[in-house]
């Protein structure tokens, strides 16, 4: 009872609430509007997207397929379009129904479960449904993940039933792993940190952990239901099979970002403009001044020695000696950004001019003090006063605008800078924290499925950032490989 | 695995080739999954052509009877397999010349003949994507069968029962021979896409690379529901009427006019109260034009509908800009498809831009577009299939509903007009003029 009851006060809490209703990934939290770089479509009072209803995806797989994984990073992608998503782990309600000393009856999974196992299943489940329609109905949310086993058919047939009932529409996904390599690989990442294993061989835990959830969950039956929408994702990403009957826009959206989820593992490397010799005017697009053009060089050499020295460490790690992954420079069609990439042209890397790379249009107020601005544009100001992030200027673009143009982009980053020895600070006309990496807020790591089921892992631990006045480029692993290099 | 396009430096030395290879019985609908995927591509400026083996094949057999498909007649066999054999050569030598996906267009029923494919192509350097319309659905089926005695050549000037029994023997014995992709379990090292009863069941195996999922992503948005698309520009504008270009001004009084009459107009083309999606860009003059809509009309503002983004010159008439940029405006005459203005778009760029609300208005059913003139040149473009260097030249006039119904073969279009005057915002080539009028072969 004192440590339901404690849950229960930590999960009603409205700061609990508003910073996380599981506490195991920080997805949740509440960011800051200049933290956030979505790139939402349009945007409605509501906060949802009114061509698509409310959804519950829900997740279908025992332990050790990488559910939680595949959660963490379609919210991260969901929000980032603007959609307004979270996350529910059942394990979450669980543990804290019963509590940290509490320990879950052996017959918990089984379908033919004792009278009091049930009870206690459906207390721990109507906790978090509860929390689910009350999200969606009073929290404007539009995508609620409801991550669990799921193992029966007729399990998942009343949960969309009732979902319906709601008036919400039920999209499951169900990670499916015959693969006897990558469950294997699964458990042994998942089990490293169990107190339960401690002093056993990596292998015999892992088959252990394993005998365990068969042993655990008896009954699970993949899904085969024609009557309900769903994606069978199949050896992490290997296979997909859809059942469609109405997926909706973002069931779609969903769909290509998992498709693209596994692709291939890749760096993106982020890097500012150098400094013009008209460095305020938006419309001038001016040419790169001395200092720029020296920090343009710099900055070249620096990270082709990054990437050397990359390869240099992977063969010192006794990893085959292959060679570098093409590297394709792209800019905006702004001058400033084609001369900083010209000393890498001329070493003959393909540089490509993309428009949605530009900086954001600041619109008829470039360059108006805020009196003047005021004057000219009061109902603006008041709107821009109320809602600084979505709001725009006359032929302005809002921030969200940069980014929608590059949705194809899996972005799973882990930030780190790299410094440029010698740079001169006036080489940069502001500080290189201006660069924002989308969807590269920090996240905690998720407590259950640790590890991607995807070969060469879909997200890894963010690094602590090395902080420095310096610093100019960003590492994220697992972008889409766009193997086209060009316009599209 | 080192990248095989890859010469160890890091430096991209050439692209991804991909054939896409169509898999089913006949009357399926590959032919217009295999159409569509084409037209889409090529509006992308990825260069993208179809081989259709039925093309090839009657050279030989131009109205062979269901006996010709008969798997034990040899000679239908022998035949079959040539026009097979003409269209991958045809097909290769084409990829020689740059092209990047290549369409293969016929049944590749049988697992023999898949393998054939996939072991051509490979090695060549050529990745294959497999895309099989496998359909149970009759009424489905039976749409197609009408469909092809209607049109197909091989039925031309015969009689239209007996045309539709051949056919259906033909496809009869494809059945025998016919193995779907990964039937016996022993294909599943291919990339493919499995679309059921026209995408309610899909199967998407190891795909590869970004450009293989952004076909697969295309293919998996399109469906065969009746429905139209609307597109209208935005009523006459303050700029339009100073010959001015880009800018964000409200409407002049005839464009006022024209977005009271629009909801009319929209009604007299639909026909009944159906209600119709709305899109417009974000900028006052589209918005202002869709306002009088009825208010049962879901309305939406894409900031990807903007009019493209003239840049430095915006807000400019092409006398100044001639004036200011004379090389620029020369440079935009010579290409306009790709000139970009100094610090603004080219109309590449747009189409760009433009192409997740393709993917979205493949997904929808009827929505009603108000938006700009290039960004409605670009969009016609993709349904009508017009030409890169023609497109930014044709005339879309002011104050004008278009209606286009996507078909088999082709989209339908039929033009409304709202009988109220508008100035002329056509411009010739090398012309500075304010308004002038279209030449004949700009609409």
């Amino acid at each position: 009872m004192d440590t339901l009851l404690t849950a229960e006060i930590a999960a009603n809490a409205p700061r609990y609430r508003r910073r996380s209703s599981t506490f195991i990934d920080s997805i949740h939290d509440v960011s800051e509007d200049h933290d956030m770089a979505p790139a939402q479509l349009y945007s409605t009072m509501s906060g949802r997207l009114f061509h698509s209803g409310r959804i519950a995806i829900v997740m279908v797989g025992p332990p050790a397929r990488g559910k939680t994984h595949i959660c963490v990073s379609m919210a991260r992608y969901l929000q980032w379009l603007g959609v307004k998503t979270r996350i529910f782990h059942l394990g979450d309600y669980r543990r804290a129904t019963i509590g940290p000393e509490g320990t879950l009856p052996d017959d918990y999974f089984f379908p033919d479960a004792s009278p009091s196992s049930v009870i206690l299943r459906q207390k721990i489940l109507k906790k978090c449904r509860e929390d689910i329609y009350a999200w969606l109905n009073h929290e404007n949310g539009q995508v609620a993940i409801y991550d669990a086993v799921n193992p029966t058919a007729s399990g998942r047939r009343s949960l969309a039933k009732e979902f319906g009932k709601h008036d919400v529409q039920t999209l499951f996904i169900e990670s499916y792993v015959d693969n006897e390599q990558i469950l294997h690989d699964n458990a042994i990442n998942v089990k490293i940190s169990s107190p339960d294993f401690a002093g056993m061989d990596r292998e015999t835990a892992a088959k252990m952990y394993l005998k365990r959830i068969e042993m655990r969950i008896p009954v699970f039956e993949t899904m085969d239901e024609p009557e309900l929408n769903y994606i069978k994702m199949i050896n992490a990403g290997q296979k997909f099979f859809y059942n469609n009957l109405s997926f909706n826009y973002l069931s779609h959206r969903i769909v290509f970002y998992l498709t693209n989820l596994h692709i291939k593992s890749r760096t993106t490397f982020f890097a500012r403009a150098g400094t013009t010799a008209e460095e305020d005017s938006y419309k001038a697009d001016a040419e790169l001044s001395e200092e720029g053009r020296h920090y343009a060089k710099m900055m070249s050499e620096t990270l082709l020695k990054h990437r050397e020295q990359e390869r240099l460490e992977q063969i010192a790690k006794g990893k085959p000696d292959e060679p570098l992954r093409p590297l394709s420079i792209w800019t905006s069609t702004r001058l400033r950004t084609i001369q900083t990439a010209d000393y890498l042209k001329e070493k003959g890397y393909k540089v490509r001019q993309r428009s949605q790379m530009s900086q954001i249009n600041p619109g008829v107020c470039e360059k108006m003090s805020e009196r003047v601005i005021r004057q000219i544009y009061p109902e603006e100001v008041e709107k821009h006063a109320l809602d600084p992030y979505h709001h725009r200027y006359p032929r302005a673009e809002f921030p969200r605008d940069e980014i929608i143009e590059i949705i194809p982009a899996a972005y799973q980053n882990e930030a780190r800078r790299i410094r440029i020895p010698g740079l001169d600070p006036k080489m940069l006309s502001a500080s290189p924290d201006d660069i924002r990496v989308p969807g590269s807020r920090p996240m905690s790591r998720p407590e259950s499925g640790q590890m991607s089921p995807i070969p060469g892992g879909i997200g890894s631990p963010a690094e602590p950032l090395e902080r420095s006045t310096e610093r100019v480029i960003n590492t994220s692993k697992d972008l889409v490989a766009d193997k086209i290099h060009d316009e599209i | 695995m080192p990248s095989k396009t890859n010469n160890g430096v890091g430096i991209q030395v050439e692209d991804t080739k991909i054939c896409v290879v169509m898999v089913g019985l006949p009357a399926r609908g590959k032919s217009y999954i295999a159409q569509l995927a084409q037209r889409y591509l090529q509006w992308l400026s990825i260069p993208a052509a179809t081989f259709n083996v039925g093309n090839y094949r009657r050279h030989d057999a131009p109205q062979p009877t269901a006996d010709f498909f008969d798997f034990n007649n040899p000679e239908g066999e022998r035949k079959r397999r040539a026009a097979a054999e003409a269209a991958v050569a045809d097909m290769l030598a084409w990829f020689r010349t740059g092209g990047v996906v290549g369409i293969l267009d016929a049944t590749n029923s049988t697992k023999e003949r898949r393998k054939w494919v996939m072991d051509t192509c490979a090695a060549h350097g050529i990745e294959v994507l497999f895309v099989e319309s496998k359909c149970d659905d009759e009424e489905v089926i039976m749409a197609n069968i009408r469909d092809v005695k209607l049109t197909s050549p091989d039925y031309r000037g015969q009689d239209p029962e007996a045309a539709a029994q051949d056919f259906r023997n033909r496809i009869s014995h494809y059945e025998k021979v016919y193995k779907t992709i990964n039937g016996d379990n022993d294909e599943d090292h291919y990339t493919y896409l499995k679309l059921m009863n026209v995408g309610k069941q899909v199967i998407i195996n190891r795909i590869q690379d970004y450009l293989q999922s952004r076909i697969v992503y295309y293919l998996m948005n399109l469906h065969v529901r009746p429905r139209s698309v609307w597109l209208s520009r935005h009523g006459e504008s303050l700029y339009n009427l100073s010959g001015r270009i880009g800018g964000d001004t409200l409407l002049s009084p005839r464009g006022e006019m024209y977005a009271r009459k629009l909801p009319e107009l929209v009604r007299e083309s639909v026909g009944d109260d159906r209600p119709l999606t709305v899109w417009t860009s974000t900028l006052k003059r589209t918005i202002a034009t869709a306002r009088f809509l009825p208010p049962h009309y879901n309305q939406l503002q894409w900031k990807a509908l903007d009019e493209l983004d003239s840049g430095v010159c915006d807000g400019l008439t092409y006398q100044e800009i001639k004036d200011r940029y004379p090389e620029d405006f020369a440079a935009r005459d010579e290409d306009k498809y790709n000139y970009r203005y100094r610090g603004g778009e080219s109309y590449r760029d747009v189409v760009i831009r433009l192409e997740p609300i393709i993917m979205e208005l493949e997904r929808s059913e009827d929505i009603l577009i108000v938006t700009h003139q290039a960004v409605l040149r670009c969009i016609y473009a993709y349904f009508m299939k017009k030409d890169q260097a023609k497109s930014p030249w044709m005339n879309v006039p002011l104050h004008t509903l278009i209606k286009l119904t996507p078909r088999a073969y082709g989209t339908e279009e039929v033009r409304y007009e709202a009988h109220i005057p508008a100035v002329s915002t056509w411009r010739g080539k090398g012309s500075t003029a304010k308004h002038e009028n279209p030449t004949p072969e700009s609409l």
